[in-house]
């Protein structure tokens, strides 16, 4: 997995990890993803510091974000995201499990780019992680301060 | 009810008001016999220096005291000494019982106005006892109503507490037990895909099934959170015109009436008072249960109406030409996760119903349901028109 990618994948869950890697792998996006396991691991990467010191400074084209993480959960990691001026710029997709409304009304009134229920049905799952690659690493545009495209 | 006597009530309030030092009966009656010797005693030592008619007052005073510290009774021998006291010392001739009739009227007057102000002082005496005991009974009640609040403020807190703890319960089955199911099906998908080649007919027909049993699960993981969501959720109520809602649910059921041959017949609907996107759910609901159960009819029969018998209720109903039910089960109809019918024959997770039941419950409206095996079905529910009832 290179450090350079274009999506940021916050998710604490290994099974499910693979399985959008397996879905965005179907369009080659796979070796643009960079896998945090926690909140806390997500802002390590977001403001450069820890394991990923080394890495270039430049913001991923897109955060998909589960909310319910150990350590720093998804609402968090959102509103530090979206309350720094450096960051906010960077589109994030909530990616979750939660049907409920409420985390629906708090991840958009912290500014969220998109809210996608991750959908039970495997196709159904695939088709959405596929969408939201495509749409977000590839036919957007990022906004300034990005990766570049490779 | 059983109204202790005054006697028991002046002691109960005695003992109860703190104010007045419980009396025994000797107390009581000494008390008059104290009052009346002091009485006699001023009377006989003012008479010794001359200073005439004090006695009469005296007396009055000794017995009025009685009556209002000790009762009835106690101003009744209070009343007999003084009468006594005052013939015997200060009425002619003196030192006996007698009396002249010269000053036969004056002992009578006396006599009258004792009487008059035991009886005056034994009925205030009531009349206070009685305000105290209601002052006691309404404290009472004012200590019960407060342990009655606390009672009932105990109750909500714990009503909250709880409803919290639900929540909570049915984020995590949101959230948690979807993940799972997500996984089943993902990895065996991929595994159908991945070893096509390899794996016999039998192991494909088992991997299907494990992929249907996840779907299955994920679907009655969604319908018992939408039916627990809607127990949950606050109506926001309109008025709410039930002939363009049951338009809203026809083309909201397209998908599943293309091809099919319906005959649908919608009378005159009225408007009525509810939660609208709730009152959808419930035609929704009716009506492709309906279009489902119809399905194995060449020309399917629908029908969608109401009745108005009370001027205050509006009964809707969905009738059709479906399989029906027996009447036996009717009392399952409604119930959550009960089917009346074999999955293969007709899909479902058996939520639909009790959902219309709950929504038709929140305000103030009943569901029941009428058919037979083979012959159709017909579903009512009732609603008030003002919506003044809600649950």
């Amino acid at each position: 997995m290179s450090a350079f990618g274009r999506i940021l994948l916050v998710e604490d869950d290994p099974k499910d990890v693979e399985l959008t890697l397996t879905a965005l792998d179907d369009y080659k996006l796979a070796n643009e993803v960079v896998v945090a396991r926690d909140g806390e691991e997500a802002l390590d990467y977001l403001y450069c510091r820890g394991k990923f010191q080394t890495r270039s400074s430049d913001n991923p084209a897109v955060l998909l974000l589960d909310l319910k993480l150990p350590k720093v959960d998804g609402l968090e990691v959102l509103q530090q995201i979206k309350s720094d001026e450096k960051l906010k710029m960077i589109p994030v997709v909530v990616l979750t499990s939660s049907h409920e409304e409420k985390d629906m009304v708090t991840s958009y009134k912290l500014g969220v780019n998109a809210y996608v229920v991750k959908p039970v049905d495997f196709h159904e799952f695939v088709n959405a992680v596929k969408e939201l690659g495509v749409f977000w690493a590839v036919i957007n545009e990022p906004p300034p301060g990005s990766i570049k495209k490779n | 009810m059983n109204q202790p006597s005054i006697e028991t009530r002046q002691v109960m309030v005695q003992r109860k008001g703190g104010l007045l030092k419980p009396f025994s009966v000797i107390q009581r009656y000494g008390l008059a016999v104290f009052s009346v010797s002091v009485a006699l005693g001023l009377a006989l030592l003012v008479d010794r220096y001359h200073v005439r008619d004090v006695e009469a007052p005296l007396f009055l005073f000794a017995i009025a005291l009685t009556a209002w510290y000790a009762g009835a009774g106690p101003a009744a021998l209070a009343f007999a000494l003084s009468s006594a006291g005052f013939n015997y010392y200060f009425t002619e001739p003196y030192y006996t019982l007698y009396v002249t009739a010269f000053d036969l009227p004056y002992y009578i007057v006396f006599l009258l106005f004792a009487a008059l102000i035991a009886w005056f002082s034994t009925v205030r005496r009531r009349v206070e006892q009685d305000l105290r005991q209601s002052r006691d009974d309404l404290e009472k009640e004012v200590t019960q109503r407060r342990v009655l609040n606390e009672e009932l403020a105990r109750r909500s807190d714990e009503l909250q507490a709880i409803n919290k703890e639900l929540e909570a319960f049915a984020y995590s089955v949101s959230h948690d037990l979807r993940a799972p199911i997500r996984h089943i099906s993902g990895f065996t998908e991929l595994l159908q895909k991945n070893v096509a080649t390899v794996v016999n007919d039998r192991g494909q027909r088992h991997m299907s099934m494990i992929l249907e049993s996840a779907k299955r699960m994920g679907n009655l993981i969604d319908d018992l959170l939408a039916f627990s969501r809607i127990g949950r959720a606050e109506t926001h109520k309109t008025m709410v015109s039930l002939q363009q809602l049951v338009q809203e649910a026809q083309s909201e059921l397209a998908q599943e009436t293309e091809g099919r041959n319906i005959n649908w017949k919608v009378g005159k609907l009225p408007a009525c008072y509810g939660d609208r996107s709730m009152l959808r759910l419930v035609l929704v609901n009716l009506i492709s249960n309906a279009v489902k159960f119809t399905r194995t009819r060449p020309q399917a029969e629908i029908e969608i109406g109401s009745t108005n018998h009370k001027p205050d209720q509006i009964v809707m109903f969905i009738k059709d030409n479906g399989v029906g039910f027996d009447m036996k089960y009717v009392n399952k109809l409604f119930g959550v996760f009960q089917r009346l019918h074999a999955p293969e024959a007709f899909e479902g997770t058996g939520i639909g119903l009790a959902t219309v039941q709950r929504i038709v419950h929140r305000h103030g409206g009943r569901t029941w349901a009428e058919g037979a095996l083979d012959k159709g079905a017909t579903f009512y529910f009732s609603l008030s028109k003002s919506g003044e009832r809600d649950l």
